[in-house]
């Protein structure tokens, strides 16, 4: 049980980049431990040849091709005879299915929202809690399954694992329908905010639909668009694809403007921004952690005026 | 179908959090956003498909007071019980919650039970994925509608990056909802007042068990790196910005 083992993401046939960052983690723990770095991928035809860690299981079937119930069920037997010390998935859509399944059911403590691990005889995680505000540091005893938000950890790039291709039948798992693949569904986007070098974004701070077009002026003004945070993608005042985070895009501009957005763990894995100008009234929220410059004002006291006095300039 | 929606409560960002090394207290708690979805979602699916909507609130001696005006909220909503389950123990483990939800939920032949994904208080996994083990019910999360069809539902479930996927998932099931299909729905203050005054809410105890694979060591704020702050009337603030604006080069 020195192990450290890796639940691969694969979407559309695809390795999401998470994997990468967390098997740049698990070459470094495997290192202290003194086992193997081990990556757990189910797919149909990828290309796992050169995953950055010292052996891959790759169980290929076209039935696991798209992510499904059987998936949860071959990586319970794949992890029960790896036996890791620790594994680490992300604390992605995915992730969180098959990850808390398994820890139920082999009895192993987990841990998520993470952003730290480490290992001695037992596993500790710091996880960011409570929208970012605390973090807590965890002891999980002897081993663990860890959620990791996404970049957290330095990614991988290239390694020449020893390949361990297997199939359902080779591990003893029948085909089941208790959750069925049925399509991918790519909402229409009228536009690719992550193309933008300005982003406008709003949070629940902009209060409600009517407060959104001067924040669209001000963005237009700066030359960007307007983006936001989950709950003003809920409540509809912004389509979904002006959602910035975990759910949304992830997005690199050279200005981010956030206007009242709190700044939660998920909306910041979304921001790779070089530089972040946040407004907003709580001197706590941690948006404030994240910026290069900040305001606590409200944030209608300041865009009027600001709107006027780029106008100002402009002309 | 017989619907179960899950709400609990979290402490509320926007007030304080007084942090006692292994141990939080919480100036005041609301509701947790995402089971406010999941119990949206429950009405949503009723008003589709008739049927019943009962609204479990799960809470601790703390929060115990707290949950009756989300609870009152549901009912007024559309749902048609709401049961408060006090926690026998005070528990931050969700595998302890998972378990104790198992053994309560057992006989009450729900045919999908509706939970919101991770609460901001979910470091030690998720409720969802874990109560599905020890019931034996397929789960998904991260749903954000739902369809029935001939003994399953037809889910949309968000992958990241805005990519959907459809899914059918037999019944019966758990479900993480992450997003009712429509905005909350606004409930008039005066109504909501009046269905708390006539509310029955139901109460029941959660025996909550011990599992000790995984303990706090201690909270503790983050570091606040350096940020420059802008200070002033919002006149001054605004020009501070502009500079700003001009020296990153977007002015």
């Amino acid at each position: 049980m020195k192990d450290v083992a890796v639940i691969v993401e694969i979407i559309e046939s695809t390795i999401q980049d998470i994997s990468y960052e967390l098997l740049g983690k698990a070459k470094e723990l495997a290192s202290q431990t003194g086992g193997k770095a081990v990556a757990i991928a189910m797919g149909n035809k990828v290309d796992v040849s050169s995953l950055p860690c010292d052996t891959v299981y790759y169980i290929e079937d076209d039935a696991l091709e798209n992510f499904c119930s059987l998936h949860v069920k071959v990586l319970s037997k794949i992890v029960q005879e790896v036996n890791p010390k620790v594994i680490l998935a992300g604390n992605t859509s995915i992730g969180t299915d098959l990850a808390g399944h398994i820890a139920v059911e082999l009895n192993i403590p987990v841990a998520s929202l993470c952003n730290k691990v480490s290992v001695n005889e037992n596993v500790r995680a710091t996880s960011l809690a409570y929208g970012g505000k605390l973090l807590v540091d965890l002891e999980l005893k002897e081993r663990g399954v860890i959620l990791a938000n996404r970049g957290s950890f330095t990614a991988a790039t290239e390694g020449s694992p020893e390949v361990k291709k297997l199939s359902l039948s080779d591990i003893g798992i029948e085909a089941d329908n208790e959750i069925e693949f049925i399509d991918y569904i790519k909402p229409e986007e009228d536009v690719d905010i992550s193309k933008f070098d300005v982003l406008v974004s709003v949070g629940r701070g902009i209060g409600g639909e009517e407060n959104i077009d001067d924040a669209k002026e001000l963005a237009e003004l700066l030359g960007g668009e307007i983006s936001s945070s989950r709950p003003v993608v809920d409540s509809e005042w912004l389509p979904k694809s002006r959602q910035v985070g975990r759910s949304g895009k992830t997005v690199t501009p050279n200005l981010y403007l956030a206007l009242g957005i709190s700044g939660a763990s998920e909306h910041l894995e979304g921001v790779k921004a070089k530089n972040v100008i946040a407004i907003n009234t709580d001197p706590d929220a941690p948006i404030f952690r994240v910026s290069r410059i900040g305001a606590v004002i409200d944030i209608f006291d300041v865009i009027p005026v600001l709107i006027d006095k780029i106008k100002e300039i402009k002309d | 179908m017989k619907i179960c929606a899950i709400l609990r409560t979290v402490p509320d960002l926007v007030e304080e959090i007084e942090v006692i090394d292994d141990e939080i207290e919480p100036f005041a708690y609301i509701a947790n956003e995402r089971d406010e979805h999941a119990v949206e979602e429950a009405v949503i699916l009723k008003e589709r498909y008739g049927g019943s909507v009962d609204v479990i609130g799960i809470v601790d001696e703390d929060s115990e007071e707290e949950i009756e005006e989300p609870l009152a909220m549901a009912l007024a909503k559309g749902a048609d019980r709401a049961i408060k389950l006090t926690m026998s123990n005070k528990s931050y483990r969700r595998i302890e919650q998972a378990k104790a939800l198992a053994e309560y939920f057992k006989d009450k032949d729900y045919d999908l039970i509706l939970t919101g994904i991770q609460g901001i208080d979910a470091f030690t996994g998720m409720l969802g994925p874990m109560l599905s083990v020890y019931m034996e019910l397929p789960f998904t999360g991260y749903v954000t509608s739902v369809e029935a069809e001939d003994g399953t539902v037809k889910v949309q479930k968000e992958l990241g990056g805005g990519l959907l996927g459809e899914f059918r998932v037999k019944l019966p099931a758990i479900l993480g909802i992450v997003s009712a299909e429509k905005p909350l729905r606004f409930v008039p203050l005066a109504k909501l007042r009046q269905v708390m005054k006539k509310a029955e809410i139901e109460e029941d105890e959660l025996e909550i068990p011990e599992f000790e694979g995984v303990q706090v060591v201690k909270y503790y704020e983050p570091e606040k790196p350096e940020i420059v702050l802008l200070e002033g009337e919002p006149e001054e603030v605004a020009d501070k910005l502009i500079e700003a604006f001009k020296e990153i080069g977007v002015l």
